[in-house]
């Protein structure tokens, strides 16, 4: 029997959309959780998602993907790549899987959401797929760093992190939570597909598997590479629903979505991404820095994206084109410095040689970041390790979460911008953090950030003692320096060769 | 008597810290408690420098000897740590 081809009869098939008789359409699709944009059942079917597949061709080609990736981790399983690799990749690793392993497998709910919620049968059945695959993004972070645990605690967090209060996991569930947890079917689409997913998944997917490959790390190179192939189908979730929006004169309320979004992403990126990029990856193995690749992968691409749809780049533009040369810079040193409370081992990545990469890179960094760090390189140097590590907490912001900073030395210019709100005094990083705030106080005010408990005496004895225990973060876990401080031998030689001299 | 919080933008480093106060506190003793999580840290001492308080923003200094207390601060208020050449 002929079988028909796919084209033929995939938009009747899909179109599973009905009068209801029975219930209301509110009832049928509640507004809180399909979209409350005012716009009727109709206006949603003219939804055309420009990545069509149907379920079977989706089985097969995950199938072959899924084999793919496990079966280059089975051949490679007895490879020693764990370790032998450099402590700064095994940090990468770390830092990656605990921050988006679970993350992925929330993302299913989210996707889940779609598939039930929205008015758009197109929508539906691409978020079948999508929630499919962040089943298997959970499944596949989990299964792959597992064999690992056993050698490094540490690569226990790629299950844990997600159920502690640790800081950077406090900042990835706050933005999770605003951007696909919470939201709904409509926003989901906007904020996690089209902002987070078309963006800044592949900064971290591509950008990473191609240092994996440099790295040698050929089983962490595939998985992700793998799951990139995932995402950049369902990142297209969002595209169609956007236009709909703006053709039904709804641009304003589709433009903060993906305005709101874009931020939150980018800080959780500063922290995540812009430290591995530029200070983790060992130099030669370095193939962009962080900032390259994101007016790469981000900015041009990203821009064109937006002006495609025919909505505007985000009011913030200008800011953020500043602060991605800027802001991993102090993510950076802050977690550091902080090194105690993260689940890897961060690392330093200031040997002289890494130093000069970096002034290439980034002009001006010796007299600005530079100064901070000259100071922690004298004290490892004269083992005043006391000096080394923090006595106090940095104060986060109650938008991202994370520390509030800016540049350091001889460009100073580290600001608050705080916000009194019905009696509370809110600290926020940016503007466009306390701009987030302002869209929906009461959305985020009851929120308290680390500090904050701090200060409400959750967290006891008062002390970094107490404040691991609140982190949930064991012993034989808290960070330390990835390389035990080795880097700090050449700064010991060229003092010898100085005092010589 | 009494503990208040304050956060720091101590002058050349790059970040913002809690740092806990008494309501007694001179602004020369807020200036002293801060440094303590910055100097010899992240930022190197500066020679015949004192360090001055002031609000966010603000061109003038609080007075050294003005009390918490008496400053209007409020808790967690972010105020600026800067190093100053004594006059003469």
């Amino acid at each position: 029997m002929a079988v028909l081809n796919r084209m033929d009869w995939y938009d009747l098939a899909r179109s599973t959309n009905w009068t209801p008789t029975y219930v209301t359409e509110d009832e049928l699709f509640p507004p809180q959780l399909s979209g409350a944009f005012g716009l009727p059942q109709n206006a949603w079917e003219k939804y055309d998602e420009p990545y069509k597949q149907t379920y079977p061709e989706y089985v097969k080609v995950q199938r072959d993907k899924d084999a793919g990736a496990y079966s280059v981790k089975a051949a490679l399983e007895r490879s020693r790549i764990f370790e032998n690799a450099d402590p700064g990749w095994k940090s990468v690793m770390k830092a990656h899987y605990g921050a988006i392993a679970r993350g992925e497998y929330a993302a299913a709910s989210a996707e889940a959401r779609m598939m039930r919620f929205s008015k758009a049968p197109g929508m539906r059945n691409m978020s079948t797929l999508g929630c499919l695959d962040e089943i298997r993004h959970g499944q596949m972070q989990l299964y792959f760093p597992h064999e690992h645990v056993s050698k490094d605690r540490q690569m226990d967090w790629a299950f844990k992190a997600y159920d502690t209060n640790e800081w950077a996991m406090i900042a990835a569930r706050h933005f999770f939570d605003d951007i696909m947890m919470t939201r709904d079917a409509i926003s989901v689409s906007i904020m996690l597909t089209f902002s987070f997913e078309t963006g800044f998944t592949n900064m971290q997917f591509l950008g990473l598997a191609a240092d994996a490959a440099e790295a040698g790390d050929h089983t962490f190179a595939n998985l992700i590479s793998s799951i990139q192939t995932d995402e950049s189908r369902h990142a297209q979730i969002g595209g169609p629903a956007l236009k709909i929006l703006i053709e039904n004169g709804q641009k304003a309320e589709a433009q903060k979505r993906v305005d709101i979004a874009v931020w939150g992403a980018w800080k959780l990126f500063s922290v995540l991404t812009g430290p591995i990029m530029d200070y983790y990856t060992p130099l030669e193995h370095r193939k962009q820095s962080f900032k390259e690749f994101m007016e790469e992968w981000i900015v041009a691409q990203f821009e064109r994206a937006l002006t495609d749809m025919g909505l505007e780049l985000p009011w913030y533009w200008d800011i953020f084109l500043k602060d991605i040369a800027e802001t991993h810079h102090g993510m950076h040193l802050g977690s550091y410095y902080w090194r105690p409370t993260v689940w890897w081992n961060p690392a330093a990545g200031v040997t002289p040689a890494e130093r000069d990469w970096l002034e290439e890179k980034y002009p001006g960094w010796n007299d600005t970041w530079g100064q901070c760090w000259d100071v922690i390189i004298d004290n490892v140097v004269d083992g005043n390790m006391a000096k080394a590590y923090p006595e106090t907490l940095p104060y986060v912001c109650n938008m991202c979460q994370l520390p509030i900073l800016g540049t350091p030395g001889k460009n100073w210019n580290v600001k608050d911008y705080p916000l009194e709100y019905k009696g509370r005094l809110y600290h926020f990083g940016s503007e466009v953090d306390r701009w987030v705030f302002e869209q929906e106080p009461e959305r985020y005010a009851g929120h308290l950030s680390i500090v904050d408990r701090f200060l409400a005496g959750m967290i006891q004895p008062m002390n970094l003692e107490g404040a691991l225990a609140y982190m949930n973060i064991a012993p034989g876990e808290m960070g330390d320096d990835a390389h035990n401080y080795a880097w700090a031998e050449v700064y010991r030689a060229l003092r010898e060769t100085r005092k010589a001299g | 008597m009494a503990l208040f919080p304050l956060t720091s933008n101590f002058e050349g480093d790059f970040v913002l810290q809690l740092v806990a106060v008494d309501t007694e506190n001179t602004m020369d003793e807020v200036a002293a408690a801060a440094a303590v999580h910055s100097v010899g840290r992240r930022v190197r001492a500066r020679p015949g420098h004192i360090l001055r308080i002031r609000r966010q923003g603000a061109d003038e200094f609080l007075p050294r000897t003005m009390k918490v207390a008496e400053s209007g601060l409020k808790p967690t208020e972010t105020v600026e740590v800067i190093w100053q050449m004594p006059h003469g």
